[in-house]
């Protein structure tokens, strides 16, 4: 009870947005089950508030109950939402109209679908415009020179166009350019970013961050990327279950976590840098309550590491910490944070050294592959030459479009290579269609896919999907087969009772570890992991990147792991490359990869990577779109992007593979010297 | 769009290549004699031969195949083995009565139906939409011919609104047939209305979840300005091409609707030709309704392609 | 299905449950059921029976086949006799009246329920059945195959099929297998638009590739792997199917390829006695299309109770 009123620090009639002891329930079969359970915050003019937490804590509804517009099944039971000192909750609908009209707009995930895919992009601006009153005439130039404020070049141009003819970008300026056409008081973001690549990502936070502070809206940002919040908020709140754990200053709450939760879920990202070499990544034990369980004292007290019987008994109230009165956590013992942190195990994990280990697990050498699209030839590798080594992890990064997935494709013989490309595994050709590998082969490379929910088919049992991986792959049958697969499943942690559930019946994290599991039916030598995390949230992630870890470390497979994670890719990559329109543009160590020199792309790309820690960076920001890969720029294919550009050489000739250190290759023409000279200052302008 | 025409004309002509194909081996490759069936059990056998002769029914089969082919695509029908008169002569003038009678069907049909999805979607799971969709099913779910005897009981009959006999006589105004053609044009809107009703629900809810339509409702448009500017347009495509579908199969349900209102349409035609085998008539009203069954979707085609440009432009690429 | 408001039993019915992931994403059950197929089957029994569509469309379409199982030995007069008078209106004794020939028109109806019911739903099976099997190579192998046979079934699709159904018929005699098999036949290529559709879909996921990286037959991946994932729609086409078929049966024997006269067939009953609506003797007509409109609407509630179902699952 005592929650609403000691939030709500600044009077709700200054704030922008005050949402005060919300709750919000969905009706499930006929039962409201709770969603928010009580939440309070308050966003002031011109300030940003985010909200972060991990999937189902209810972020979005949150989002969404704040300006009124819930799936039908959803319910307001209980509080309000003021914006702007008008009570939102008690609106009519002609009100509520007016309401989002002109003081409250929204830009939500997915800008392709956000618009209408029917009409001119021109004609939606416009229709923002005339619907606070303005003519034709006015709406048309208003659209042009909000268009403009978005940092659209040639907005005639773009307002001719449908929707599905601009790139993400685009699109998501486009629409963030509607969302501004009122001007605001509310700015709400739901997760605006997800789905962009990384170098387009940093340039659309940039646009919300300038725009956000010229026109003096309040924002509320949701995203469960921790690094776009804390580039981006002057304060967050964190969520969990329904409530507000904890809020205070964005940097402050990310560096000195005083809610449990918090301590965890910042202690599963591998931050700092840190490495497989140096420790485990911690996990948070058990899993989110479903929405609608009885909740009745503390949320997180089936998962809190310090709770005590106070916690089992007395619902904790949200309370200060320290004494600026801008910091509050929901917890009765914010005192034992500091031990909880202190205690932080450290478990190195025992990693293979190189030199152990044979060199050429795997070898690719010149291979490329030219799709054929009607009448075009897109060429999606282009003369690639990479080496694995037994034990070895291998990160490839690139954004969409880099040809990484094909990559790994043309590496599982799913997609066959070009004439002249070989792919051999301990120094022997393979045939390049997966039929037509030896059973021997197609033991030793195995996949884990991005999403378990397309990998793992849905209806057989989890028993079934191992039990077959183990028969074909290892010719094992009957009784033994079945004592494989139990041990199987104990080894990566899945219980008995696991293997008789369907897929669905699963959490994102079982499922990817029984996609694991199958892939190491047959004791793989080498197993390629496409994006296996980037479904899940970040404390799942944590567990998946330590069983990866340990995997290797017991049985010396090699990994090739492909993400746009950088994060993650440091943690667990012994050496990176990096792909740019099918090409490798730069190889080597991790550590050489992320201290540099770089080549220009991976420059930009590490410094497009908004960090949870928060480091200030020189900014590199690319301009323009990533080419198609259909009709790549001329000489150096990253020149059209390249900030540090040699006119007159870069768009001729494209630049080899060379060392520029031991185990390090970069394709760039600018010498060596001139780029860790370059790369020591920022770049004017 | 011209090259996207081109195609789509292009594949018009190989279906109807091989629906003709098809239509030829029901009828030659399928056994029996033509001759015998044509003339009777009683006709003497030289007759039967004689006449097969004519016909060209005792050439090898590939022989007829070739001559058949070269005739469909010269759109020569050939002439009736039972009037003796042009294939083209009969067809034509009953596909011109059997479409006026679907287009009346049609005029009945369309804005209501799509009325009545638009309005139940809006009500989704209340009861105006339960009653909607119900209606839906059962009417599209009764075979024509029953509904057509029902009305000819009810209205033709008991109530005397419309006539038992729809051909109407020469000479009649275009509006004096109204009164002959109302009841089984509205035998055939009362199967139709379930398809097109329940196909622009479905269109209409799938664009009310659409994110379009929450960015509009955003915007701060009423929820009719939404319908109006944003949903319609969206939800409307798979509408038109049920219709369009429905087309083909409003000219096979025409058989039982005209055999009931002894309606001398297509239908009729069509099933006398069975009767009596006249196999140069069957095949070329056959290959007619394919032909408008083809036409009508590609209109409806380029229709969806003038209402969505993603569709328009990417073909036109 | 908001008109649930019973709680589920125990919470494991909720993780099981649709609707309830579109909100939770992943968040594994604390105590799952063991043999999970049984459970969903039951979830499934446990909507549907819920629906009052559903309960009319059983009740109708058992009378019928309670009709068609038992038949004279039910009837309250002969079908076939021709010992009352002719044209009697609806009365006690005959309570939907006699036709031309003095014929119970209610013996009648009653009877005619065996010849729809003993073709109907075997053609909807066999034209479900050969639709699976072609529309599962068309989706799956794609490449020439299914360029080649999404033609010929385009083809198909413009054929009016009552019309391609009589032509056959008459060419072949209007034994019931015929009628059966023409049926089937004709129902083959739009079951297989359907089957390619979904198993399009589906063979774009990933545990196709995987089943490939291991080395599976194409014939394994097809119907073990792709199969179960797509009867969903295979059981919507196929009680959907059967409705067509009631209505494609009853329409050929209206216009006269159905069994031979003296059999109490209802298309046929309505095609001898039309005529007559004329001069006022309706019953005789009406019966008969009102019980063809019965079975079919009956079926059709149930198509469209199960269709429901499986799509919320």
């Amino acid at each position: 009870m005592s929650s609403s009123a000691d939030s709500t620090t600044t009077t709700a009639v200054a704030a922008a947005l005050a949402v005060e002891d919300l709750e919000v329930a969905y009706t499930v079969r006929g039962i409201d089950r709770a969603v928010l359970r009580g939440v309070s915050f308050t966003v002031a003019p011109g300030e940003t508030f985010g909200l972060v937490g991990e999937s189902g804590c209810g972020k979005s509804t949150s989002a969404y109950a704040a300006l009124r517009y819930l799936p039908s099944n959803g319910k307001i039971l209980k509080g309000r939402v003021m914006v702007a000192g008008n009570d939102v909750t008690g609106m009519t609908t002609a009100e509520l109209q007016a309401f989002r009209a002109h003081d409250a707009s929204m830009v939500y995930q997915d800008p392709a679908q956000a618009m209408n895919p029917t009409l001119r992009v021109g004609r939606q601006i416009i229709e923002s415009f005339t619907l606070l009153g303005q003519n034709k005439e006015q709406a048309q130039a208003s659209a042009l020179e909000a268009l403009r404020k978005v940092r659209i070049a040639d907005p005639a141009r773009v307002m001719d166009r449908y929707p599905f003819q601009l790139s993400g970008g685009m699109q998501q300026r486009v629409v963030i350019a509607m969302a501004l056409a009122c001007n605001p008081k509310l700015l709400v973001l739901d997760e605006p970013t997800t789905g962009l690549d990384a170098t387009v990502e940093a340039e659309v936070l940039d646009l919300v961050r300038v725009l956000s502070r010229e026109s003096g809206a309040a924002v509320l940002l949701i995203a469960h990327n921790l690094g776009i919040i804390r580039a981006l908020c002057d304060r967050v709140g964190v969520m969990y279950a329904g409530k507000i754990v904890e809020e205070g200053p964005s940097s402050e709450v990310f560096d000195n976590p005083q809610h449990p939760y918090t301590v965890g879920l910042l202690r599963s990202l591998p931050r700092h840098g840190v490495r497989k070499t140096e420790r485990a990544l911690t996990t948070i034990p058990g899993i989110l309550p479903l929405i609608g369980t009885e909740l009745p004292t503390c949320v997180f007290l089936d998962r809190c590491p310090i709770a005590s019987d106070l916690c089992r008994t007395v619902e904790p109230p949200f309370v200060p910490v320290g004494t600026d009165g801008t910091r509050f956590t929901r917890c009765h013992h914010p005192d034992l944070i500091a031990e909880m942190k202190e205690d932080l195990p450290v478990v190195p994990i025992s990693v293979l050294a190189p030199s152990e280990t044979q060199p050429d697990v795997l070898e690719l050498s010149h291979v490329s592959k030219t799709f054929r699209q009607r009448n075009l030839s897109v060429p999606a590798l282009v003369d690639v030459e990479l080496g694995l080594s037994e034990g070895e992890t291998l990160g490839i990064v690139g954004e969409s479009g880099s040809g990484k997935s094909t990559l790994a494709k043309a590496m599982l013989g799913i997609e066959t290579v070009d004439a002249g490309g070989v792919v051999s595994m301990g120094g022997t050709a393979v045939p390049s269609p997966t039929g037509s590998r030896s059973a021997e082969n197609k033991r030793s490379m195995q996949m884990v896919f991005q999403n378990p929910d397309s990998a793992l088919n849905r209806s057989w049992s989890v028993r079934r999907i191992l039990m077959r991986s183990v028969q074909k792959l290892t010719g094992i049958k009957g009784e033994e087969a079945n004592k494989r697969v139990e041990a199987l499943a104990a080894h990566l942690r899945l219980t008995p009772r696991h293997l008789d559930l369907k897929p669905r019946q699963l959490s994102g994290g079982l499922k990817q570890r029984v996609a694991i599991a199958r892939a190491f039916a047959g004791d793989p030598r080498i197993v390629v992991c496409d994006e296996p995390t980037s479904a899940l949230d970040v404390s799942v992630q944590a567990a998946i990147l330590n069983l990866l870890a340990d995997l290797q470390a017991e049985q010396k497979t090699s990994y090739v792991f492909i993400t746009h994670d950088m994060g993650v890719v440091r943690y667990l990559a012994d050496r990176i490359a990096v792909m740019y329109l099918g090409r490798i543009q730069e190889v080597g160590p991790t550590d050489d990869v992320f201290n540099g020199p770089n080549h220009p792309y991976t420059e930009a790309l590490l410094s497009a990577i908004p960090s949870v820690d928060g480091e200030e960076k020189v900014r590199i920001r690319l301009d323009g779109e990533i080419p198609s890969p259909a009709n790549p720029p001329s000489g150096c294919v990253f020149h059209p992007r390249c900030p540090r550009v040699l006119v007159g050489v870069c768009e001729v000739s494209e630049p080899p593979l060379r060392e520029v250190s031991p185990g390090h290759s970069m394709r760039c023409h600018i010498p060596i010297e001139q780029l860790i000279e370059l790369q020591h200052k920022p770049i004017v302008g | 769009m011209r090259k996207f025409i081109l195609q789509r004309l292009a594949s018009i002509v190989v279906t109807l290549w091989l629906l003709a194909t098809i239509v030829f081996m029901l009828v030659s490759v399928l056994p029996g004699d033509v001759g015998r069936k044509v003339l009777g059990p009683t006709a003497p056998k030289e007759d039967v031969a004689a006449f097969n002769a004519q016909l060209g029914t005792d050439k090898p089969l590939f022989e007829q195949y070739v001559k058949s082919m070269k005739r469909v695509f010269t759109l020569d029908f050939g002439t009736s083995y039972q009037t003796r008169s042009s294939v083209s002569d009969i067809i034509f003038p009953a596909l011109g009565r059997s479409g006026k009678l679907a287009v009346l069907a049609f005029i009945f049909t369309i804005p209501i139906s799509i009325f009545a999805g638009i309005y139940a979607a809006r009500r989704k799971d209340k009861l105006a939409d339960r009653v909607i969709v119900n209606a839906g099913l059962a009417s599209s779910s009764i075979p024509e011919f029953v509904t057509a005897a029902v009305l000819l009981a009810v209205f033709a009959v008991e109530l005397g609104w419309g006539k038992a006999f729809a051909n109407p006589p020469d000479g009649t105004s275009l509006f004096g047939q109204l009164e002959y053609l109302w009841l089984p044009a509205m035998a055939m809107a009362i199967a139709y209305f379930g398809y097109i009703a329940r196909m622009t629900r479905a269109g209409v809810i799938t664009a009310l979840n659409a994110d379009y339509t929450r960015t509009a409702t955003m915007k701060g448009m009423s929820s009719s300005q939404v319908m109006r500017r944003h949903i319609l347009r969206n939800a409307l495509a798979p509408t038109i091409t049920v219709i369009s579908v429905q087309i083909g199969y409003l000219i096979g349900a025409v058989i039982g609707v005209e055999r009931v209102f002894n309606y001398s349409g297509l239908g009729s035609t069509m099933l006398g030709a069975v009767g009596a085998h006249d196999v140069p008539v069957l095949q070329g009203a056959v290959l007619l309704v394919g032909i408008v069954y083809m036409l009508s979707t590609l209109l409806a085609d380029l229709l969806i392609a003038f209402l969505n440009p993603r569709v328009r432009l990417e073909t036109t690429r | 299905m908001s008109d649930l408001e019973q709680p589920p039993a125990d919470p494991d019915e909720v993780i099981s449950s649709p609707g309830i992931d579109m909100f939770v994403p992943g968040h594994a059950p604390t105590n799952a059921p063991l043999n999970e197929r049984k459970q969903a089957r039951r979830e499934n029994w446990r909507l549907i029976r819920r629906r009052p569509a559903f309960l009319f469309g059983v009740f109708i379409l058992t009378v019928w086949v309670i009709c068609a199982l038992l038949g004279e030995r039910i009837t309250p007069h002969d079908p076939l006799d021709f010992r009352a008078g002719s044209h009697l209106s609806p009365r006690w004794e005959f309570p939907f009246g006699t036709d031309a020939t003095g014929r119970d028109v209610l013996s009648r109806v009653m009877a005619g329920a065996r010849d729809v019911l003993r073709i109907a739903p075997l053609a909807a099976f066999l034209g479900v059945l050969f639709g699976v099997i072609l529309g599962m190579l068309m989706g799956y192998l794609r490449g020439w195959f299914d360029t080649v046979a999404s033609r010929i079934v385009e083809a198909f699709l413009a054929l009016p099929v009552v019309l391609i159904a009589l032509l056959a018929v008459t060419t072949l005699g209007s034994s019931s297998w015929v009628v059966t098999g023409v049926v089937a036949a004709l129902f083959t290529p739009i079951v297989a638009r359907t089957v390619r559709s979904a198993v399009l879909a589906e063979r774009d996921l990933d545990y196709v590739t995987s089943a490939r990286l291991r080395g599976e037959s194409n014939l394994f991946i097809m119907f073990r792997e792709v199969l179960p994932n797509v009867m969903g729609p295979i059981v919507v086409e196929l009680t959907v199917r059967v409705g067509y078929a009631v209505f494609t049966v009853a329409t050929l024997s209206f216009i006269g390829a159905g069994p031979p006269p003296p059999s109490p067939d209802w298309g046929a009953q309505v095609s001898e006695n039309y005529n007559s609506i004329i001069s006022g003797f309706w019953w005789t007509t009406f019966f008969p299309a009102a019980a063809i409109a019965s079975l079919v609407i009956a079926v059709n509630m149930i198509a469209d109770s199960v269709q429901s179902v499986m799509e919320a699952s």
